[in-house]
């Protein structure tokens, strides 16, 4: 239950968040589990450096240091962003610098109604009841069957079933619960034809108006969606991409290398002279590999329903600046 | 917050894609928009994100404009018929001589006109290699028009994401080039939510982090935010334009760093005894304040100096913090229950500095209670990078991570689909990590 509520000390039944150089691993605290055989057994979590007798950490403070026969690490309470980078991976996620933008680009505050669609491995919607709890929901779809009982009890487990409620449906088939219609705030896509799903958004989006981001890798998926959100009336379509580099900081000592002595006559000089000294930096260096792309984010807005236009056929809203210049002016 | 426009509100006047904070003290303020004044008279009770069209008041000369509620905005496109275009631009040239009405008649027809459809569609007319140009250039020459002489333009209410995007492009300097994708990793990085008691230390945003924190902890919530600061006054210019309910803006202590510290170190807020004013200047000549302000000035001078004023005439005088006659000032309570908030530790810490962060830092850290996250923002790297190599060794912290940011907007249309031309090339770095026991 460690997903609800701050916590200082570690108790039993809590999903803790391992932090070991620069690696993670979310583990459950339970004083003894099943073997293979079936007989209850101590739990012993077996880490790079060494083994953890999982009971030990019951009653510890978050943020404590744990000693391993190894090394040592840190134990950590899980929050949405620990928590996307160590869930079972059930299918591809989304990770803390989109989430960022899709929490902020919807608009989402304590208190709102969210519609998401597919739930895949839940990394997403963790965030989205974070940001709308206590008295806002999130309801969150997905057609696989397995996944979407296995999100619904993990909500359950981290104690988060109050502020969502997790459904097996194709939305894209389906719409979302006809209960839903006009209820939300906002709504979110992250599934392989989210153009199909804007019909749906507009009848789930509240009569004041809302917003709308769509996730998707393909920018031929992007297209399409934008030219969905235009023919339903939404405003202000803007479509845009984040990346998060991590700088790799160190202390680096640097040759000097002398060439000024060269201007006048000397006994020795000998073809390849030794660096003169050395000097420190700290530099700030770019990894060899960094992300390129994650997905496209289209975002948009529903206006109430008393300025809601036809629909029309016009690409002024997505149009933007572009360098050519105009043949025909004014002459002025 | 109600969804109709109401006098006190801070609104957005959104003109096609400019977007301007104004705050509607009185219903026939005026806000200018470009080299426009237009009167509000009107608009007060009108729904948000009503359009309303701007109606010249004598001639366009003056451009004095009131206005009038109306259904949509009408698209030039659709009042202007063409007919005609060419099927690539192999013919036209750009010879200075293609448009057949002289300067001077056009200054006539832009202010007898009271249309703006009638305007380009006479310069259309006169025009010998408009009906040559393709489709795509024809279209193209209509919407820089429209840019031009749009009429339309549509109230809607400020919100983080708005507010964010206007303070940007009017003049990064002032919110330490703070970009909306760095300022959303601010708060997830901290896990700031509805719940816990959360501490900035800001010398530097206009108040756009606090509005940021202040606006996911939420209304009617338990969740407090404790914003520090080193002057006089705090910058609050972001948060009061979110509109917040008294009680949400409550949950926001505001109060002078140096001020609240003493009060929790020595039990009292002023230096023995002597009263404020002399505290008031000991802040105000801090010379590292004044000078981050003067590199500050420096780098906005590049900035659309009109446009600058214009966000500060309705912004700037706010605050109500000053003492009255004998009773204590607010500034004084504030400063006891920031120290009552302190002493509950806190479950994040975010700092936005133009100072050091190291010091900051050092003395803030000790606030967090152990397992919570922190992040620095800085404008530039090498602060955070000193930070980090400082902070590395120490037994209280984990999790050290320096990162920057990356984004670009799309133009996406139908068969000419690209990144946009400009790129918002600056945003800060960030230093997270978490604090141990
Ligand atoms: C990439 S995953 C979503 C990952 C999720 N955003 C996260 O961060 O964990 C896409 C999900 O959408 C689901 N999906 C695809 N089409 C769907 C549909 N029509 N209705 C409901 N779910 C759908 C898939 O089953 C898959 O689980």
């Amino acid at each position: 239950m460690s997903f609800r509520n701050y916590k200082d000390k570690i108790e039993e039944g809590d999903t803790v968040i391992l932090y070991l150089s620069n690696n993670l691993y979310a583990l459950d605290v339970q004083r003894e589990i099943k073997n293979k055989k079936g007989e209850m057994i101590e739990n012993v979590y077996q880490t790079p450096f060494g083994a953890l007798k999982v009971k030990t950490l019951i009653g510890a403070d978050y943020g404590t240091k744990i000693e391993l026969t190894k090394g040592w690490g840190h134990v950590l309470q899980p929050t949405p962003e620990l928590w996307s980078l160590t869930l079972p991976h059930r299918t591809q996620i989304i990770y803390t610098p989109d989430i960022s933008m899709i929490l902020l680009q919807l608009d989402l505050v304590p208190g709102c109604v969210v519609v998401e669609a597919g739930t895949g491995s839940g990394s997403l919607t963790h965030a989205l009841i974070r940001r709308v709890r206590p008295h806002g929901h999130v309801y969150t779809f997905d057609f696989h069957e397995h996944r979407a009982k296995i999100a619904q009890e993990e909500f359950k487990d981290h104690g988060l079933a109050d502020f969502v409620t997790a459904k097996h449906r194709d939305v894209l088939a389906e719409g979302f619960d006809k209960d839903l219609n006009g209820k939300a705030d906002a709504v979110f896509l992250d599934l392989p034809s989210p153009w199909l799903g804007v019909p749906h958004a507009l009848a789930a989006i509240k009569e004041e108006g809302g917003r709308f981001c769509s996730f998707s890798p393909c920018i031929e998926q992007v297209q399409r969606t934008c030219l969905a959100l235009q023919e339903h009336g939404f405003q202000e379509i803007t479509t845009m991409e984040v990346l998060q580099s991590e700088i790799k900081v160190s202390r680096r000592t640097v040759p000097v290398r002398d060439l000024s002595f060269l201007k006048q006559k000397s006994s020795i000089s000998p073809v390849e002279e030794k660096p003169s000294s050395e000097t420190s930096y700290v530099v700030g260096a770019l990894p060899q590999s960094n992300p390129g792309h994650t997905g496209y984010l289209t975002v948009a807005t529903l206006p109430p329903v008393y300025v809601r236009g036809k629909s029309k056929k016009d690409d002024d809203n997505i149009s933007s600046e572009n360098g050519e210049k105009m043949v025909v002016d004014e002459n002025v | 917050m109600s969804n109709e426009i109401k006098i006190g509100d801070y609104v957005v006047i959104q003109k096609q894609n400019y977007k301007k904070l104004h705050k509607f003290n009185k219903a026939d303020s005026s806000i200018s928009l470009g080299r426009d004044t237009v009167n509000l008279k009107g608009i007060d009770g009108c729904p948000y994100f009503s359009v309303f069209k701007m109606i010249p008041k004598s001639s366009k000369r003056n451009r004095d404009y009131t206005v009038e509620l109306a259904q949509e905005a009408v698209k030039l496109k659709d009042e202007i018929d063409i007919k005609v275009s060419g099927s690539d631009n192999r013919n036209i040239l750009d010879d200075g001589n293609s448009q057949k009405l002289s300067a001077s008649d056009i200054e006539t027809l832009k202010s007898d006109s009271n249309k703006a459809s009638d305007i380009v569609g006479t310069l259309i007319n006169n025009s010998n290699t408009f009906h040559n140009k393709t489709e795509f250039s024809q279209d193209k020459y209509l919407r820089k028009k429209e840019k031009k002489y749009f009429e339309y333009f549509q109230v809607i209410k400020p919100n983080l994401r708005v507010i964010s995007e206007i303070m940007y492009k009017l003049d990064p300097g002032k919110i330490q080039n703070l970009r909306i994708d760095t300022l959303s990793q601010i708060i997830t990085m901290v896990n700031i939510h509805s719940e816990g008691n959360h501490l900035l230390y800001d010398s530097g945003s206009n108040g756009l982090v606090a509005a940021a924190l202040l606006s996911v902890i939420g209304k009617d919530t338990n969740g407090k935010l404790l914003h520090m600061h080193p002057g006089n006054m705090s910058q609050k210019q972001a948060l009061l334009a979110m509109n917040f309910p008294e009680e949400q803006l409550n949950r926001c202590v505001s109060v002078n760093v140096y001020s609240a510290l003493r009060q929790f170190y020595q039990g009292c807020d002023t230096n023995n005894g002597v009263d404020k004013d002399i505290q008031t200047s000991e802040n105000d000549e801090n010379p590292l304040k004044r000078k981050a302000d003067e590199t500050d000035e420096h780098q906005s001078k590049k900035m659309k100096q009109e446009e600058d004023e214009e966000l500060v005439e309705s912004l700037d005088k706010t605050d109500g913090d000053k003492p009255r006659g004998n009773k204590k000032p607010k500034w004084h309570f504030d400063n006891i229950a920031a120290s009552e908030i302190l002493q509950n530790k806190m479950d994040s810490l975010v700092i936005a500095c133009k100072e050091d962060p190291q010091n900051i830092f050092n003395e803030l850290v000790s606030f967090v209670k152990p397992g919570r996250p922190f992040v620095i923002y800085y404008s530039a790297v090498e602060p955070l990078q000193q930070l980090y190599l400082t902070l590395r060794p120490r037994a209280n912290v984990a999790a050290l991570k320096l990162t920057c940011n990356w984004m670009r907007n799309y133009q996406v249309l139908p068969e000419r689909t690209h990144p946009e031309v400009t790129m918002n090339g600056a945003s800060g770095y960030l230093l997270s990590g978490y604090v141990l026991k």
